[in-house]
């Protein structure tokens, strides 16, 4: 594959000369830091342009690849654990794809329409959000202002794990940190899997579609943009079923499965014609990732919400008193189906608001700020204003610690417990 | 020098040497014994024995005796008042004694005691009340102070019976009650520091008032009730739009409250701004009459010309051709491709699938058919019309049911799939709503019963504490019937309960002497369902 000879430089860097449409593929290793630097020509990462002779830093973990359209030649220095150049990226199907989308808009634009709404789906590891991030990159090059529609639960590339949302996208995403998240818009889920509330999952990304349209009708720029909505790797039985459900809430106009051929065939079957289904490979550059990685991720997704990307901010502990907030959780425990009344069914419960009582099992656990004022309010469908981890519990004096993005006190006194723990240990 | 309560006013003539007391006398009046005497068993049915006659007499025989006892009061010790039939109050001319904690009120300097009050220290042999600068007695109290104008006689055994008891007891003032609307709105306390100020300055205006209108009987007003009410009405409007400008104050005061809770919203760290671009404009000048966007306009344009590259084994196009330049981002050239070549490269991803899984996959792949095959779908243009057709489908399914049950006028309460809980389901099929005691009486048949709340009763252990300026919370609010009066309907009920607001109302139902309480408790009939 790799038909570039890297040669080393003095400075212990290795330089990468690059042909036409290939892709410099490097992995990070772990607990080492790699610079990268553009020396000549273009080169873009998952769409967003590199700056020439600035030195990019990226953590240990980190799978990168380098693409470029035109030729260039590009330096590592640092600990790499694979490096190696591919000529064999999918890289030109997805540009037509964007292409097309592109289309789409100008059709759009010139008829006073909506702009195309794209789902993206496939199994895990596929590079669903990557390709996500590459499509909004080329958008909003090109001038749009897309949407991007997150509902994979088990990352949150939005704000944290166990949340979806949808944000704006105003400018290519930064070359280490992603997409700059100012005002998104977030609910709270709870969890890492959508299978552990089904229902909740498709009541909220009812309720993103129903906010999505309504900023349409108010911004003609974001309506003729579209949006791109990212899923969850999971897609059978429930799973299958949430997509179909995505995609009738979204009134989606095309639905990218990739990789999977059975996906794509069971979703033509589904969805109505005038929806465009298309299939794409994935990159031969997608690794897996282990379930350790994947929980190893997520703990610093939300470090990053707390500290910011790369210990930029300094968060507040406090102490909260029990009688002051008022906790609860979405959806009942599950009953065994003997036990409930008849001809119910347990799904009843999973909307259910449950108060609960604050004590030791409460640590750890991250917590929801809604931006609800009374329990009274459709809590479920509100947005929520931020999140808070509870590092300590003091029974005895009815309090409990927090760790807070903001100073106290909280804004509001509505918290919702996420299933997903957090241990402020670094 | 001490002076008989009880006498005539034609005794009050003579010379008030009369009255003089020589120390024997005075000596045995004031260490007489005065417990009043137990009455023993009741006499319910008259048997003519001998005995029973006897017995009657001789307790009826102590009565007397007890009512024609001579009390001797202190000169000094007593408060001396005037009766103002005019007012209808009782004026105080000297200090007040320890009374004044609980009892009368203020008026431009003057201590006033209302008509009950008056007569309740006169039998306590704390005041002495004079009418036309004669005394009052004990009798022509009774005969004078209670009437129409003021209170019952049975309200005023109720009254004192309370009294005796250390309870602390005023006139109820149904303006002083906060209505739902304004408990709703918080205003109770406004409320009650303007009742405070008004309970200052008059108190029996406002309480005959509000009665006047609980009784819609305003014939027994007289010409100066009547004038005194007018200007209570300036004052009353006076006070409302000062509450108004109040409520004016609090909604912005309320107002700056959540924009400052705006500034404290958390700003996570990755959001330290909050701009509302969700409901933010486009920055572009937006054209007149523009239509909604977010419809699709039935087949207006042909998005089928828009190629996607597509890897499924359904599309024949496999060559890409050069994307427009103008499709594509500043910096990127592209060439043509063929990608008949990606499509080894499918399915890379191992499926894991339980045989459960399995089965059930190749189950679907073998029985369900798409959705496309069906005509009527392929008619949809866009997914308006899509959704519409479903929902005809699921309505037209509901409508295939046994139409004996539903042609006819009476049919059941419950569709079948309309609801999803037990919780729904009673909900449904209760034809009966539960009512509540505070609920409106609507659809009740309204009595002409004139059952009113007479007093507010605030308990005995809070007299050393209490206040008259701002007596708080009542403990209770009592409506006093008579033995021989009907049980109060529902309707009564309901107003009365509606009038106090969350205080409870207790009804005193006088026997004669005997006074027995009742209240009516309000409860939830349980449902032990997930609602």
């Amino acid at each position: 594959m790799a038909t570039e000879e890297p040669s080393k430089d003095e400075k212990g860097g290795v330089k990468f000369d690059l042909e036409k449409e290939t892709e410099l593929r490097f992995e990070v290793d772990s607990g080492d830091k790699v610079q990268l630097e553009l020396l000549s020509g273009l080169a873009e990462i998952y769409g967003s342009e590199l700056n020439r002779n600035k030195k990019y830093t990226f953590e240990s973990g980190c799978k990168i690849a380098v693409f470029t359209w035109q030729g260039c030649s590009v330096q590592l220095t640092g600990k790499t654990e694979v490096a190696y150049v591919s000529r064999d990226t999918p890289m030109l199907l997805y540009l037509n794809t964007h292409a097309a989308l592109e289309q789409m808009r100008q059709q759009a634009e010139k008829e006073n329409e909506r702009g195309p709404r794209v789902m993206v789906c496939g199994p895990m590891d596929v590079g669903k959000s990557t390709l996500c991030r590459l499509l909004l990159n080329y958008a909003v090059r090109l001038g749009r202002r897309p949407t991007l529609v997150e509902l994979d639960v088990g990352q949150g590339n939005i704000a944290i794990p166990g949340t979806m949302g949808a944000l704006c996208i105003e400018r290519p995403a930064d070359v280490e940190e992603g997409f700059s998240v100012q005002a998104p818009l977030i609910y709270h889920f709870g969890s890492t899997t959508p299978g552990t509330n089904i229902k909740l999952y498709n009541k909220i990304t009812s309720r993103l579609a129903e906010v999505f349209n309504q900023r349409c009708d108010m911004n003609h720029k974001a309506c003729v943009s579209g949006c791109v909505i990212n899923t969850c790797g999971w897609v059978k039985g429930s799973g299958y079923q949430a997509l179909v459900h995505t995609a009738s809430a979204f009134e989606v106009d095309v639905v990218i499965v990739l990789d999977q051929e059975r996906l794509y065939n069971e979703l033509k079957r589904d969805l109505p014609f005038f929806v465009r289904t298309v299939l794409l490979p994935k990159s031969g550059g997608v690794v897996e990732r282990s379930k350790d990685y994947r929980r190893e991720s997520r703990d610093e997704k939300i470090r990053e919400y707390f500290y910011g990307f790369r210990g930029g901010f300094f968060p507040h502990a406090f102490d909260v008193r029990f009688a002051d907030v008022r906790i609860y959780k979405i959806g009942a425990p599950t009953i065994p189906d003997s036990c409930l009344p008849l001809g119910m069914s347990q799904e009843d419960n999973q909307l259910k608001l449950v108060p609960v009582t604050p004590g030791r099992d409460l640590v750890h656990h991250l917590l929801s700020v809604s931006t609800a004022d009374s329990p009274d309010e459709n809590i479920i469908e509100t947005s929520v204003a931020g999140f808070i981890v509870v590092t300590n519990v003091d029974t005895e004096h009815q309090v409990f610690t927090v760790l807070s993005p903001a100073p106290r006190p909280l804004p509001k006194n509505i918290l919702l417990i996420m299933d997903i723990r957090f241990m402020d240990l670094k | 020098m001490a002076e008989a309560e009880e006498r005539n006013a034609v005794d009050s003539g003579s010379a008030w040497t009369d009255e003089l007391l020589s120390p024997s006398e005075l000596f045995s009046v004031r260490t007489r014994d005065h417990k009043i005497p137990t009455r023993g068993q009741k006499e319910f049915l008259y048997d003519g024995s001998e005995e029973q006659v006897e017995r009657l007499q001789w307790s009826l025989g102590e009565h007397w005796k007890l009512l024609s006892e001579e009390r001797a009061e202190r000169q000094g010790s007593l408060v001396k008042a005037e009766w103002k039939p005019e007012d209808v109050t009782v004026e105080l001319k000297t200090p007040a004694g320890k009374f004044w904690q609980t009892m009368g009120y203020a008026d431009e300097g003057k201590q006033f005691l209302q008509p009950e009050e008056a007569l309740f220290l006169m039998e306590c042999g704390s005041v002495e009340v004079f009418y036309r600068d004669l005394p009052l007695s004990i009798q022509e109290g009774y005969e004078l102070l209670l009437g129409d104008k003021t209170i019952s006689l049975l309200e005023y055994l109720v009254f004192s019976h309370l009294k005796r008891l250390g309870y602390i007891v005023n006139r109820f003032d149904s303006s002083a009650v906060p209505s739902v609307y304004e408990r709703r709105l918080n205003l109770v306390h406004k409320r009650e520091k303007q009742s405070k100020q008004q309970r200052k300055r008059k108190r029996s205006a406002s309480a005959r008032r509000s009665d006047d209108i609980s009784e819609g009987q305003p014939d027994s007003q007289d010409v100066q009730n009547r004038r005194e009410k007018a200007g209570d009405d300036v004052f009353m409007e006076g006070t409302s739009s000062d509450s108004q400008k109040a409520v004016g104050m609090n909604y912005f005061s309320s107002s700056a409250i959540s924009s400052e809770d705006v500034c404290h919203e958390l700003p996570s760290n990755s959001e330290q701004k909050r701009p509302d671009w969700w409901e933010k404009k486009s920055e572009e000048a937006p054209s007149p009459g523009r239509p909604v966007y977010f419809k699709q306009s039935a087949g207006k344009r042909d998005l089928n010309k828009v190629l996607f590259p597509n890897l499924g084994r359904d599309c024949l196009h496999t060559n890409l051709e050069i994307p427009n330049a103008c499709l594509l981002p500043s910096n990127v050239t592209a060439k043509a491709c063929n990608i008949s070549s990606w499509r080894e490269k499918l399915n890379m991803r191992q499926m894991r699938l339980t045989r459960r899984e399995r089965e059930e996959l190749e189950k679907k792949n073998k029985y369900k058919r798409g959705v496309n095959e069906d005509k009527e779908v392929r008619a949809c243009k866009n997914w308006q019309e899509y959704k519409q057709l479903l929902e005809r489908r699921s309505q037209s399914s509901s409508e295939q049911r046994p139409a004996h049950l539903w042609n006819d006028a009476v049919c059941p309460l419950v569709t079948p799939g309309q609801v999803s809980s037990t919780g729904d389901l009673l909900q449904q099929i209760s034809i009966m709503q539960a009512s509540h005691l505070v609920d409106d009486a609507v659809g009740l048949v309204a009595d002409t019963c004139d059952k009113r709340i007479t007093f507010d009763v605030y308990q005995a252990d809070t007299a050393f504490d209490f206040k008259k300026s701002d007596p708080g919370k009542p403990y209770s609010r009592i409506s006093v019937c008579s033995f021989e009066d009907p049980v109060p309907s529902l309707h009564t009920l309901k107003r009365l309960a509606q009038q106090s607001g969350d205080v409870p109302v207790t009804f005193a139902v006088v026997d004669n002497g005997d006074i027995s309480f009742y209240s009516f408790k309000d409860f939830w009939l349980p449902t032990d369902v997930w609602q």
